[in-house]
């Protein structure tokens, strides 16, 4: 008999007391995947016992690890990196001001336009965040924005990377949904561009209630320094996106291999630039490393996690009894957004899809929206992932908003997250955009075969 | 800790590093041939996405010795934002303590797995590479993870480096 029937815990209790366990070690400043595995492993041994556990570990690493469907994150990581070491961003940047210059507030457009860029060879939005805010800050600093305004723009220009394919976030709610990534890259994109343009509306209208925050810069453009921004920044990225996305959608290629092609142009491209050098691969290495190994060993712990809730059968129970409730299937997903905005602000967004999307999913999957079910489940991830970029910005805890921060040396993280507050309002219009008009995101997926 | 220990451990880890990067671009340059060589020269590469999925396995366990050298898994700061230093740095010891533990405990699991894929003669259906062999590419990097947890335990300025700062 197992610990958990000797003690008489029904499901919720014990469901209750895993993910109580899993807070508090996170609280106490575990890692996230470690704190996961824990509660993880406690609980599926209290359930099934500890040799089961033993011999559900024995192949655990292997098979999340050495697997040809998750290939695809390292690659998209290290195709970031290779575009983040290869000084692509610096003449992007310089050209998206040249082009932004005209309007008020005008390096801030600039720096989400040359965010949604290199968001779309770079899977990781926190890479993105960074790569742009090296290159964008100083030049924001220098024309006297505000740390508030200039800040706030960097970090939401990053979580464009999330929507604007390829993006790793997206690729993992595909494996964990089991949908065609390909199409979810496809119904990424409106959304994407949609939150460009809002982020650039944001800032227009932020400027004019705000003007000390960006004082009016003068263009300074030739046409020779255009055409040299243009050639060392921008063409190269074209290339490599249309490669990229041309062989998928053109059959030559699967999203998985698309991901090692891109990789490859991007080396190309960073070499033929002469910027890199052996330091700056390793460096290269060295960051992809960072990154991949953070989310396998999340994939690990959220693996435990969820085997343990498993066995208490409370996420089938859910099912029936969010159905029982008998809402509306919008509200059932309003709710469920809800509760990611909530979880969010004390939990990474990656951990958080990992543990709840095998719950979250089926319930929406089993629910009548007027849609066949690819669609659902298209839309759902779209929504999903907004919300996820949502988290990456709002207080207390957004990732980006401390990636930015932390890299400039006068402005107070308070400050950042009220730069932050109209991209949050501008999210959240967009949310509620796309769930009234599933269309946005689903118009672009009938063109995919 | 002493120097020589730190920059030991520290060369295993990029070594590891750098290894697993070489891995993927393998498997980013196998690829490439595979499309070029699937859609122009109408030549199939027999079991490319196999060689993919296998070196992909041992590239990931390979990069995590450095990611956690450079504490870059991610943890919550939220709730210990007004914590005095010295017991923000203890629980850091603890949380470095449990993970050398998981990440020890999951070493010795897959040398099980991997002997029981030895012993049953299992291998990749279309290369025929023993799995076992992806099993002995994993676990010395997951044993000097652990290892690497162990020394931050112990000495909490082991590796001591600008920190990636990775907070969720």
């Amino acid at each position: 008999m197992s610990l958990a029937a000797a003690l008489g815990l029904g499901p919720a209790a014990l469901a209750l007391i895993i993910f109580g366990l899993m807070l508090v070690l996170m609280a106490l400043r575990a890692p996230i995947a470690i704190s996961m595995a824990i509660a993880g492993a406690l609980g599926y041994a209290a359930q099934a016992g500890w040799a089961p556990l033993l011999s559900f570990l024995n192949d655990q690493a292997f098979a999340r690890f050495a697997s040809y469907d998750l290939s695809v994150i390292p690659l998209f990581i290290l195709m970031g990196h290779f575009a983040t070491q290869g000084g692509l961003s610096k003449a992007l940047f310089a050209f998206a001001s040249v082009l932004m210059a005209p309007f008020k507030g005008g390096l801030a457009m600039a720096a989400v336009l040359a965010s949604a860029a290199f968001g779309s060879i770079c899977g990781s939005s926190v890479a993105t965040a960074a790569t742009i805010t090296s290159v964008a800050l100083p030049e924001m600093q220098r024309h006297g924005y505000s740390g508030r305004l200039s800040t706030g723009a960097l970090a939401a220009g990053g979580t464009l990377g999330i929507l604007i394919p390829p993006s790793v976030p997206l690729v993992i709610y595909a494996i964990l949904a089991e949908q065609n990534i390909a199409k979810l890259f496809a119904a990424a994109v409106v959304p994407g561009v949609i939150a460009m343009l809002g982020y650039m509306v944001a800032i227009a209208i932020y400027v004019r209630l705000r003007p000390e925050h960006a004082p009016q810069v003068t263009a300074d453009a030739n046409r020779d320094r255009m055409t040299r921004a243009l050639v060392a920044g921008v063409v190269p990225i074209a290339i490599v996106f249309s490669v990229v996305f041309c062989g998928i959608y053109g059959g030559w290629f699967t999203p998985n291999e698309g991901a090692a092609i891109g990789a490859a142009c991007t080396l190309l491209a960073a070499v033929a630039k002469r910027e890199l050098t052996f330091d700056k691969l390793a460096q290269a290495f060295y960051a992809t490393a960072e990154a991949t190994a953070m989310i396998f060993l999340i994939f690990i712990g959220a693996d435990l996690m969820n085997s343990a809730l498993a066995l208490t059968q409370l996420p089938n129970q859910l099912a029936g009894l969010v159905q029982g409730w008998g809402w509306a299937p919008v509200t059932v997903v309003i709710a469920m957004l809800l509760f990611y905005m909530v979880l969010g602000a004390v939990m990474d967004e990656l951990s958080m899809l990992l543990l709840t999307i095998p719950i979250f999913f089926p319930i929406v999957n089993g629910m009548d929206f007027g849609m066949p079910q690819e669609s659902v489940a298209i839309w759902f991830g779209i929504l999903v992932l907004m919300t996820v970029g949502f988290g990456m910005l709002a207080p207390p805890v957004g990732l980006n908003v401390y990636v930015v921060n932390s890299m400039t040396k006068d402005t107070p993280i308070a400050e950042s997250y009220r730069g932050v507050m109209p991209f949050l309002i501008s999210d959240a219009l967009r949310m509620a955009a796309v769930i009234c008009f599933p269309g946005i995101a689903l118009g672009l997926v009938r063109f995919v075969s | 800790m002493t120097r020589a220990l730190d920059l030991l451990v520290r060369q295993c880890a990029r070594m590891c590093a750098l290894v697993g990067g070489l891995l993927l671009v393998g498997i980013m340059l196998m690829t490439c041939a595979s499309v070029i060589g699937r859609n122009l020269l109408e030549r199939t590469l027999v079991g490319d996405f196999e060689a993919t999925g296998l070196a992909c396995g041992v590239a990931i366990a390979m990069f995590m010795p450095w990611c956690q050298l450079r504490r870059g898994h991610i943890l919550v700061d939220f709730f210990t934002a007004r914590a005095s230093l010295s017991t923000v740095a203890w629980l850091d010891r603890c949380g470095a303590l449990l993970l050398a533990l998981c990440l020890a405990g999951l070493a010795w699991r897959s040398t099980a797995g991997g002997l029981n894929a030895y012993a049953n003669f299992s291998t990749s259906m279309l290369l025929s590479v023993p799995h076992w062999w992806v099993y002995a590419g994993m676990v010395p990097p997951l044993v000097l993870t652990a290892l690497i947890g162990v020394f931050q335990a112990v000495w909490p300025n082991a590796f001591s480096i600008a920190s990636s700062g990775a907070t969720a």
